[in-house]
């Protein structure tokens, strides 16, 4: 290896310290696919299990008071302003952009830390009324 | 500031949108939902099914999907979900989730790629789940005629077969109302 003579020698010039690809000479490594957030189950400490199967994408969900004077994590603190009014699992990952099975375990640890209303339905397919006000209801839209 | 909410929850009921790729399931729910289809993942569980693993007993795998939902407000105290999920040949996905509570199926299907719905249906035939088959009319045309499409599912007699746009509110909304029907006789014969 050749040391360059100096600081003004062109043949040789003096760039140390700089990796080769920060001399413009070739192009950098293409950037890998950076993962735009955490992994999702790092938020859920690594829990993945669902915790209530009753609690589905169509379950709806309302803030307690409690809530708002809790200390909770930001992804936590993300659902309970969303939940003053009463919203479905699906909405609350769909807006705050979170995979569904975790939105569903931050959901029921708050409901279990009592911070949240998690309006489980009773029976398992819908009685006879229900689906009747739904055909009216559809019929009664253009 | 705190505040208690200040309406109370509706109860959800919620009917699948099923289908291939690319038959039209988010344009349907988009057509008659009130809000612009919203998208969330989930993990699913999926059960290769088994033509070149004979060997093991099952080979399960979790994916992750994503499913397209949009919603109807009936009225102020119930509320009518569609969720839009995908299905794909070959494996047959594990649906538990998705369809418990669910008051049936509006499986779509486009005519130039019936086998895409194979999964779905058979799905839904063992789930004993309500659901109809909704043969999308891209530009209004039809490549088969209904008798073809049932014909070509080998559907029990019962499964409706209709014929729907995805792309009109209205039509959109007949389906729907079949698959309603359909639900309504499932919910009469269980209350006897």
């Amino acid at each position: 290896m050749r040391y360059p003579a100096g600081p003004d020698d062109p043949e040789h010039p003096a760039t140390p310290g700089v990796r080769p690809f920060l001399r413009g000479k070739e192009a950098p490594p293409a950037p890998q696919e950076v993962a735009p957030a955490l992994r999702p189950f790092v938020i859920t400490s690594g829990r993945v299990a669902a915790v209530d199967p009753d609690i589905g994408l169509e379950t709806q969900v309302s803030a307690l008071p409690s809530a708002f004077y809790a200390r909770l994590s930001p992804e936590q603190r993300a659902i309970v302003q969303l939940c003053r009014d009463p919203l479905s699992l699906a909405e609350i990952s769909a807006q705050l952009r979170m995979h569904f099975g975790v939105t569903r375990i931050l959901v029921c640890d708050l409901r279990a830390a009592g911070h949240l209303d998690v309006h489980v339905l009773q029976s398992d397919f819908p009685d006879p009324d229900t689906i009747m006000r739904v055909i009216r209801g559809l019929r009664s839209i253009l | 500031m705190p505040e208690p909410p200040r309406r109370k929850a509706p109860v959800p009921v919620k009917i699948i949108v099923a289908g291939g790729f690319g038959v039209g399931k988010t344009t349907t729910v988009g057509a008659i939902s009130e809000i612009s289809p919203l998208t969330t993942e989930a993990e699913m569980t999926m059960e290769s099914v088994g033509v070149d693993d004979p060997g093991q007993a099952s080979a399960k795998t979790t994916t992750t999907i994503a499913m397209d939902f949009g919603c109807v407000t009936i009225d102020q105290t119930l509320k009518l979900y569609l969720f839009g999920t995908p299905g794909q040949s070959r494996f047959s996905f594990m649906w538990d989730d998705l369809v418990r509570g669910a008051l049936g199926a509006l499986v779509v299907v486009d005519t130039s790629r019936i086998d895409d719905c194979y999964p779905a249906v058979d799905y839904f035939e063992r789930a004993g789940l309500p659901f109809v088959v909704g043969v999308n009319t891209f530009n209004g045309q039809l490549g088969y005629n209904l008798d073809e499409v049932r014909w070509a599912l080998t559907v029990r007699d019962e499964v409706p077969v209709v014929q729907f746009d995805a792309r009109f509110r209205g039509s959109v909304r007949d389906a729907l109302l079949v698959v309603l029907d359909q639900a309504l006789n499932k919910a009469l014969r269980m209350r006897q």
